[in-house]
């Protein structure tokens, strides 16, 4: 006999994996592209590699928040629903 | 297919916990061990302006991953680590190459060797790291780019341990796994040399390539 | 309850095995064998003179992107008419196991081979004299590209064929999870490896000369590509000869199915993102002979690199497998360990995609600004590292429902 709790708590944990696992594949791919422009410009302006470092890792950063949103929701549905 | 997963094991008590020494591999990484000692003992034994068939291997070896720690760490640096640099590939393509003699199989293909090597790059990728730019701007880094990020830094550090000696481990034993079926199904007739010589020569020959690249690399992100 | 005997039900999954293994197995080398007739069409309008050739190296090459899906006709009519020895439950999930194991398995080969058989139509209007050798490495890249589409043959061929049915009750879970993973597990790869192919056959159209050096170089790339199907063979191999006999049929069979998705699944996108940085490789080599050596070391590192979030799925794998789990008729546990199988691999396939891409950039200006090469290569790591933090944080969620659930 499922009880509507265990159901509740299943789902919970479901949907932890596949909000996490779900919301990881954009910002990889986003951050990827972040990744790649920055290496063709320091490639074409080696000089300002420093500078371009520094804006890959913001721009990374901002793209990643989406990950980081999902990791709470997955950690709020393990832990606290 | 009786093979997959038959070992010879030594089982020691020690004060309630079981150790397993899996006793083929220690075996093996012996021959590994011994076989290029003999070989480094004829390379360098008579040295010559025009050099014999094994000092020219030895200086192959040498040079490549001289120049290649050279790039990667500097002039400096390069004196005191290309030596461990050059004797870990040498040593992990041995282990992956000594699988093509019959009777013999590879150390790599027991998660505990690549496992150990990834630990000692990262134990001397740290050292480095440590050395090179002192405690305080080592620690900083890993509150980088914001302070709460450390907890998953440290996770990151870690997982490269996993990833470098997964990557081996992995990459050998489905060699061994992919040669064992095919020759079960092809009744060990024509296929299985030619699929055993790609598999631990081509691509054990590339995986050691790439696990001393990335202990390199990783111990020049240290640096750096 | 319909009451149906285990017999039907044998059937049923044969039927059901062939239907996902030919209509899965269609897709891939429907899409290849496109892109190479588009490309051959864009061909002749550039050289109309040369059309009959083109024309010819089109169908050579769409012969053979077609084989992937040959190689799903054969597993699916074998499960029509050959399968199905034996009569339990166990049997009806290898036959259904064989079927996604061979048709998912065919899509990746199936769109990977139609990129060498593209570009050598377009290399063949570029350079007509080169029709041999462009002939010999499209027919090479194209066979390359197979190789993740044969280790699927070969695990279907084991499922259909290998007596498992005296095994313990989580054989059912095992070999369907087998089946999953080696699918999943062969589309990033087979993919990936097109991508060497395509290039070598672009690069040899625009310096003859580089000839045999730019198919060692796709073989490399090609091969270094194919570790992640490697990895989902393992555990595919694991799922169907690891005794689990004497562990408690509940939390283990969902975690077996978990184990086979999260190897199968986060292989996609390292598959992929190795390729993109072994396509990259063979143009560097083409467009810059003199800097094939320091391609060749950035172009190893990107690819290993990408692999990392296929490495993490195989650890969760492992993870899975050897845990040892308590009795529970709770369906709690089962959720939870399945859910973690699917979050790592879910979770892998963007960072290992947006690796390669990382890699793919790095290495294509490695080849034409080779004094950055010291700079390139640290903020490519860099830049993968970043990258690969959200497949971390799939990794530390899903240990968190494996250990803590």
């Amino acid at each position: 006999m499922i009880e509507g709790a265990d159901l509740i708590q299943a789902a919970a944990f479901l949907g932890a994996g596949l909000a996490m696992g779900l919301g990881a594949i954009g910002p990889g791919v986003g951050e990827g592209m972040v990744g790649a422009k920055a290496c063709e410009a320091i490639g074409k302006n080696p000089s300002e590699a420093g500078l371009l470092t520094r804006t890959m890792l913001v721009g990374q950063a901002v793209s990643e928040s989406t990950g980081i949103y999902s990791l709470v929701i997955a950690l709020l549905l393990l832990f606290v629903v | 297919m009786e093979e997959l997963g038959k070992i010879h094991q030594l089982i020691v008590n020690l004060s309630g916990y079981q150790m397993t020494f899996n006793l083929d591999i220690l075996v093996m990484t012996w021959i590994v061990i011994i076989g290029l000692l003999v070989f480094g003992f004829f390379a360098a034994r008579k040295q010559q302006m025009i050099p014999g068939t094994l000092q020219t291997i030895g200086e192959t070896f040498v040079f490549q991953f001289y120049s290649l720690t050279e790039d990667a760490l500097g002039e400096d640096m390069a004196k005191s680590y290309a030596p461990m640099i050059i004797a870990l590939f040498m040593f992990v393509l041995f282990c992956n190459w000594i699988g093509f003699i019959p009777h013999l199989y590879e150390p790599t293909n027991d998660l505990n060797t690549p496992l150990s090597l990834g630990l000692m790059g990262f134990v001397i990728a740290h050292y480095a790291g440590i050395r090179q730019k002192g405690f305080k701007k080592y620690i900083k880094a890993y509150f980088d780019p914001i302070f709460f990020m450390a907890p998953l830094n440290i996770i990151g550090e870690i997982s490269k341990v996993i990833s470098i000696s997964f990557r081996l481990f992995g990459n050998i034993m489905g060699g061994t796994i992919i040669v064992l079926v095919v020759s079960h199904l092809v009744f060990s007739l024509l296929l299985p040399p030619f699929l055993n010589a790609f598999f631990v020569l081509f691509i054990g020959g590339i995986q050691a390539f790439v696990f001393t690249m990335l202990t390199l690399v990783y111990i020049a992100v240290q640096v750096n | 309850m319909m009451s149906i005997d285990i017999e039907a039900w044998v059937k049923v999954a044969a039927f059901l095995g062939a239907g996902l293994s030919m209509g899965f197995g269609a897709i891939g080398a429907a899409i290849g064998e496109g892109f190479a007739a588009a490309k051959a069409n864009n061909a002749i309008s550039e050289n109309p003179t040369y059309s009959g050739d083109i024309i010819k190296m089109m169908l050579v090459g769409q012969a053979i992107a077609e084989t992937a899906a040959i190689f799903a006709l054969v597993i699916g009519v074998l499960l029509l008419f050959a399968a199905g020895g034996n009569v339990s439950m166990i049997t009806a999930a290898g036959l259904i196991g064989a079927g996604l194991s061979m048709g998912l398995g065919a899509i990746g080969s199936g769109v990977g081979s139609g990129f060498p058989a593209g570009e050598a139509c377009a290399g063949l209007a570029r350079q007509p004299a080169l029709s041999r050798s462009l002939t010999t490495t499209m027919l090479i890249g194209s066979a390359v590209s197979q190789t993740p589409a044969i280790f699927s043959m070969v695990i279907a061929f084991m499922l259909m064929f290998i007596n498992f049915s005296g095994g313990s009750p989580h054989m059912v879970a095992a070999l369907l999870g087998a089946g999953l993973c080696m699918g999943f597990g062969a589309i990033g790869s087979g993919i990936g490896s097109g991508f060497p192919a395509g290039q070598a056959c672009v690069g040899l159209a625009r310096q003859p000369a580089m000839g045999s050096r730019l198919t060692t170089n796709m073989l490399i790339g090609a091969a270094v590509s194919q570790t992640p199907a490697i990895f989902a063979m393992v555990v595919s191999f694991m799922l169907m000869f690891v005794s689990f006999a004497g562990t408690p049929v509940h939390p283990t069979s969902a975690a077996l199915i978990g184990a086979g998705l999260a190897t199968g699944l986060a292989a996609i996108g390292s598959g992929v993102g190795s390729g993109l940085a072994a396509g990259a490789g063979c143009e560097g080599w083409a467009r810059q002979p003199m800097t094939s050596g320091n391609v060749l070391v950035i172009m190893l590192v990107g690819q290993a690199v990408s692999q990392t979030p296929s490495i993490f799925g195989l650890l969760i794998s492992f993870v899975l497998i050897f845990k040892g789990y308590a009795a529970t008729e709770v369906f709690i546990v089962s959720t939870a360990l399945l859910s973690a199988g699917l979050c790592t691999g879910l979770g892998g396939i963007g960072a290992g995609v947006g690796n390669g891409q990382v890699a793919e950039s790095a290495v294509s200006w490695v080849a034409r600004n080779v004094e950055q090469e010291a700079v390139l290569m640290r903020t490519m790591l860099v830049g993968q590292a970043v990258s690969q933090s959200t497949a971390i944080y799939a990794m530390v969620v899903s240990l968190a429902l494996i250990f803590l659930v």
